[in-house]
């Protein structure tokens, strides 16, 4: 969005990708990755488009939770019938384990990242099994509580929205595992992930935000138990 | 999607693509019926089906007109009535607009930034091939027990969540079905369309430098990515609490039914500047080719468009008025609802400024422009009415909201949509259409739309409700009018088949550059080569708009119009 | 490129010309607003008047609006068109800051201000139509138990009339008066404010009184207290106005606004009337539909008719 703010006089430099010329645009990654004068027509799903398509589509995707969370204190806060009969509110305990598990696999894929950048193809494998087993151990907690849970998903609108929320959130942390098994199969190939690693920072990138959107939904759900 | 797009970074999925034979050129049909990543194939393909659910919708509004043209309800049964009158909505809107302006977005936004294709070809043939199916997700509801949808296009509960005949497989699952394999579709469209305009502008195209259509199609494609994610959270509520028993919009389990509308509105108040943008984008197109002058105020037109989309969401309350809004909401969402105007309107007086002391020509796509616009102008004022409270509390829900609503969508939208298929048709068929025929599609569809929408505003003054399937004898005046006006449109069509199809298939060959106009798409062959430019991408060194001005567009301009015209360099 | 026939001389309009346009315009516009008075239905409440005249400021300065631009766009078509085979360019005119400032901040001023005049009678039409909506813990059990019998409004309020319970169901009106009394036909009392109870007891309607030029959405959920003050005697039509459903176009009723004597006089006898099933055409055409082998798509079926004391009769004709 920084390059709307291009004035309206700055001189037409001919440059081989117009837009990045913006100040702004530049400081998105792999900028220096040109060789030709036209590299973007040489090029149909170029590596920077991925990233700004990637990084628009989970604008986007986080208002679908946004909308979900306004959703979920709206009722909260108004609805005449909220807890079902008989149900005292959320067990904290195992989701908080989950939920520290959840937020430092946050770390662990970053160190990922960094191994893979240092082409340390070994050490980036070792960091991203380390990943996948603690969104697996998220995943698998999730299931454990859900099934233990004293109300479904017709108790009411509490039950409906806690569902709601923790499965849609559950969808994208599978979703997560997924690309990132793909990847490491990628990896045993190197030719696919190395050169540029793309498609490991914006799986990496969609890990951390599937963390950030579990601490709020934590904090609303876990937290704000409160009425 | 994020898989698909992200996972081969150094992969370039056109370079497997088979040499293209030229859009139009014999034999080439059938890579229109096929996964083709090419964004003019894909453009086409989009514009055909809309094209053809534009006759289903448009049938299925004559018949509503037939069974209103007297008061009782004595053609269909009422729940056949209420059947047709949500499919016609939801075709028109789901399967008609959007798609048709996807497909123009396709068509145009490559070619006038200098682009070879979407930033994401595969995902862009993605987008279109899940138009056919919720189109048939959504016709299938015809024939599943109980009928399609009859909840209206608002689907709003506890209505839409009664399911009469307790079918798990019911006209409003299919109809919700629809609705978010569109949603998603539209989102990996809106994904593909922003980062083609944000990345791949030709050389020296700031953003200041390029089309009015660019900046709409942008600015429309923003309000997909920031609405429809709201939308998508409703309809999934709504989904389960049709299908799997959630009480969300239920107030027996504590749940709100006017949460939905937020939802709902949210998203499909701002979804009309998703359709009236990238028209704004056409009129600003067209008016200076036909005026011979420079836009008027480029720069201001071009913001105003972002203008309408930051307020475009914060208005949808305005549809709520009367369901219980606190007094301070309805006068704020009234505010914000009268300030669109204003940016509204210096587009209008924009347009109206390029007209004045030009050289005007009336082409067909000048007489849909020029129509649609005073179309608009009217459609602008009863939405000021609307807006104000009081008035809206007598006329909201009634016929005079469906006159304002089709003076948007059909006498200003889809006047654009026409203008822009003829204005662009000898661009990417390579072939002239006939002006004679355009003419008569013309008058016939400006007659029929004023007599079809206009006497629904008395109508609705008087106190008509909108979806009604009969009415009191004292609105049938005004109903036999806007019956005729619909059948006369039904008959408008006739002229508009007839041309596109036989001029495509025998009109005369059309040059580079037939109305004289100024643009990277006007430096190309008609019809254009597979990649657009490929790797001769001109750079661009003044305004789109420079009629008179006596500048180039671009560097080396004669060799790009030699080359065009099939010339030696 | 080169301007030889240019249409210079003729192409401005001198400022004579603008003044007498402009008041041929004003002049359009003022007739036009008197108008629109026409186009609505008579003014049957102490609210009408409020819309009436809104309306017609707004047809006022949108036909100032709609017949200026369109003069405009007309003369250009009259004087700017291009001579067949003419392949000049026009006036390379690319902007005016002054005029883009003009038509940016006369609009804004001209919106905020119909904005500001609104919003003073949304404060107005708040007393004359008003509404709140009571927050109930179990909103349908409230619902459920809708007759407040006798349960008299508090003593300063001896004016107002009410509550009386409006039930919407798919596809009837009932209305329940604070004396008991049950009716599918609506009957007020002329100039004198009355208190509604807004109820559904199934999806969504509307409320809507063309004469009166008011509307409210019922919600299931939750009860709506509703306030307005009829001003003219007379039969008018009371029309659902938010979609409910199969048989939505037939969920109309009358109103019948009466002086106070009258409205007594109705009220006694309609106390003494036996309670029998109301007419319902809702319920008459499902019967035919049942009878043509239930052809049609799906829909709930009617509740059945409401008991009332005094019913609808279909054969009476309303004014507006």
């Amino acid at each position: 969005m920084t390059s709307l703010s291009q004035p309206a006089g700055t001189p037409a430099v001919p440059s081989p990708i117009g837009p990045e010329q913006d100040p702004g645009a530049s400081a998105s990654p792999g900028h220096d990755g040109h060789g030709s004068g036209h590299g973007h027509n040489a090029h149909g799903a170029h590596a920077d488009h991925t990233m700004t398509g990637f990084v628009i589509f989970l604008a986007s995707e986080s208002l679908i939770f946004l909308a979900l969370f306004v959703g979920y204190a709206v009722f909260k806060s108004s609805s005449p019938l909220w807890l079902p009969a008989g149900v005292e509110g959320l067990e904290v305990r195992e989701p908080l384990i989950n939920t520290v598990v959840l937020v430092s696999s946050s770390l662990v894929i970053w160190l990922a990242e960094r191994a893979l950048h240092r082409q340390r193809l070994g050490e980036f494998r070792a960091w991203w099994l380390l990943t996948m087993a603690m969104g697996t151990y998220f995943v698998v907690g999730q299931a454990i509580e859900w099934q233990h849970l004293p109300f479904g998903l017709a108790s009411g609108v509490f039950g409906a929205s806690f569902y709601l929320l923790t499965g849609f959130h559950g969808l994208h942390v599978v979703t997560g595992l997924a690309l990132m098994a793909l990847f490491l199969v990628r990896s045993l190939r190197p030719g696919l992930v190395l050169p540029e690693g793309k498609g490991v920072i914006a799986v990496s990138l969609f890990w951390h935000f599937v963390d950030v959107i579990w601490v709020v939904l934590f904090v609303l759900t876990y937290v704000w138990q409160r009425r | 999607m994020a898989s698909s797009s992200s996972s081969s970074p150094s992969f370039d999925p056109r370079m497997i693509k088979e040499p293209q034979p030229l859009p139009g050129s014999p034999g080439s049909w059938r890579r229109y019926f096929s996964f083709n990543t090419d964004a003019k194939v894909i453009g086409i393909q989009y514009i055909a089906v809309a094209l053809l659910f534009l006759l289903v919708g448009g049938l299925l509004a004559m018949i509503m007109r037939g069974e209103l043209i007297t008061p009782p309800a004595d053609l269909v049964d009422p729940t056949v009535y209420n059947g047709l009158y949500t499919m016609h909505g939801t075709v028109m809107l789901f399967l008609f607009l959007f798609p048709v302006l996807n497909g123009f977005n396709n068509l145009l936004i490559p070619p006038m930034i200098g682009a070879p294709d979407m930033a994401f070809p595969r995902l862009n043939a993605l987008a279109f091939w899940l138009f056919p199916v919720f189109g048939v997700i959504l016709m299938a509801s015809f024939l599943v027990p109980g009928g399609p949808s009859g909840s209206g296009w608002w689907a709003y509960p506890p209505l839409s969540t009664q399911n009469p005949l307790g079918h798990a497989l019911n006209g409003q699952l299919l109809w919700i079905l629809a609705v978010a394999v569109s949603g998603v579709s539209s989102i990996m469209g809106a994904v593909n369309f922003c980062t083609t305009i944000i990345r791949m502008r030709a050389p020296g195209m700031g953003l200041f430098k390029m089309p009015i259509f660019c900046w709409t199609a942008l600015a429309a494609q923003l309000i997909q990515l920031m609405g429809l994610p709201v939308l998508t959270a409703g309809a999934v509520m709504l989904l389960f609490d049709l299908s799997f028993g959630t009480s969300f919009f239920k107030p027996e389990g504590g749940g709100d039914p006017m949460l939905y509308q937020h939802f709902f509105w949210f998203y499909s108040h701002p979804a009309v500047y998703v359709m009236v943008l990238p028209i704004f984008g056409v009129f600003s197109e067209l008016f200076p080719v036909y005026a011979r002058k420079p836009l008027f105020g480029y720069h201001v037109v071009a913001i105003a468009s972002f203008a309408i989309t930051g307020l475009s969401l914060i208005v949808w309350v305005h549809h709520m008025f009367y369901s219980g809004t606190p007094q301070w909401m309805r006068n704020v969402f009234m505010v914000t609802t009268m300030l669109i105007a204003v940016p509204t309107g210096i587009k209008v007086f924009a347009w109206i400024a390029t007209l004045w002391r030009g050289s005007i020509r009336l082409s067909t796509p000048m007489l849909f422009c020029l129509a649609g616009l005073f179309n608009f102008i009217f459609a602008g004022i009863t939405g000021v009415m609307l807006a104000t409270v009081p008035v809206d509390i007598h006329v909201g829900n009634t016929y005079f909201v469906v006159g304002h609503f089709h003076y948007v969508i059909f006498n200003m939208i889809t006047f654009g949509v026409f203008a822009a298929i003829y204005h662009w048709f000898p661009k990417f068929t390579g072939r002239m259409y006939y002006e004679g025929l355009g003419k008569l599609h013309f008058i016939l569809t400006f007659i029929g739309s004023t007599l079809n929408f206009l006497p629904m505003h008395w109508a609705g003054l008087m106190g008509m409700p909108r979806r009604v399937a009969s009415y009191d004898p004292e609105f049938a005046s005004a109903n036999v009018l806007a019956s005729l006006g619909a059948f006369l449109l039904g008959v408008a069509t006739i002229p508009f088949l007839l041309n596109i199809v036989s001029s495509w298939v025998r009109g005369p060959k059309a040059p580079p550059n037939p109305w004289n106009a100024i643009g990277l798409e006007w430096l190309l062959p008609s019809p254009p080569a597979a990649e657009n430019f490929a790797e001769d991408v001109p750079t661009v060194i003044s305004g789109p708009y420079g009629y008179g001005l006596g500048q180039p567009l671009v560097e080396d301009q004669e060799r790009f119009e030699r080359r065009a015209a099939g010339l030696k360099p | 490129m080169t301007s030889t026939g240019r249409r210079q001389p003729s192409a401005s309009p001198n400022l004579v010309l603008v003044a007498a346009g402009l008041g041929l315009d004003a002049l359009a516009s003022w007739t036009m607003a008197q108008q629109s008075y026409h186009w609505l239905p008579v003014q049957a409440s102490t609210a009408a008047p409020y819309v009436d005249n809104l309306f017609a400021l707004e047809t006022g300065i949108g036909t100032f609006i709609l017949l200026g631009c369109s003069a405009v766009i007309a003369w250009t078509l009259l004087f700017n068109r291009a001579p067949k085979y003419d392949l000049d360019d026009g006036d390379p005119i690319e902007g005016n800051l002054t005029l883009e400032i003009i038509w940016t901040i006369i609009p804004l001023l001209v919106v905020l201000a119909i904005a500001w005049h609104t919003i003073g009678i949304n404060h107005t039409l708040a007393t004359l139509g008003g509404k709140q909506r009571l927050a109930t813990a179990a909103p349908v059990a409230t619902a459920a138990l809708p007759i407040a019998t006798g349960s008299p409004p508090s003593a300063a309020d001896s004016a107002e009339l009410g509550p009386i319970q409006v039930i919407a169901r798919q596809w009837s009106w009932e209305f329940i008066y604070p004396n008991g009394v049950r009716s599918s036909e609506l009957h007020l009392p002329v100039d004198r404010q009355i208190h509604f109870r807004l109820i559904s007891m199934d999806v969504l309607h509307g409320f809507y009184i063309p004469a009166f030029r008011l509307k409210q959405d019922l919600i299931p959920g939750s009860v709506i207290d509703y306030r307005l003050t009829p001003s003219r005697q007379g039969r008018y039509r009371l029309r659902d106005s938010m979609f409910s459903g199969g048989y939505f176009a037939t969920n109309q009723t009358d109103v019948v606004v009466e002086s106070g004597a009258d409205f007594a006089a109705w009220l006694a006898a309609a106390e003494r009337a036996p309670l029998r099933p109301s007419f319902n055409e809702a319920n008459d055409l499902w019967q035919q539909r049942l009878a043509k082998r239930n052809r049609g798509w799906a829909t709930v079926p009617p509740a059945p008719p409401p008991e009332v004391n005094v019913s609808l009769d279909p054969k009476n004709t309303h004014e507006a």
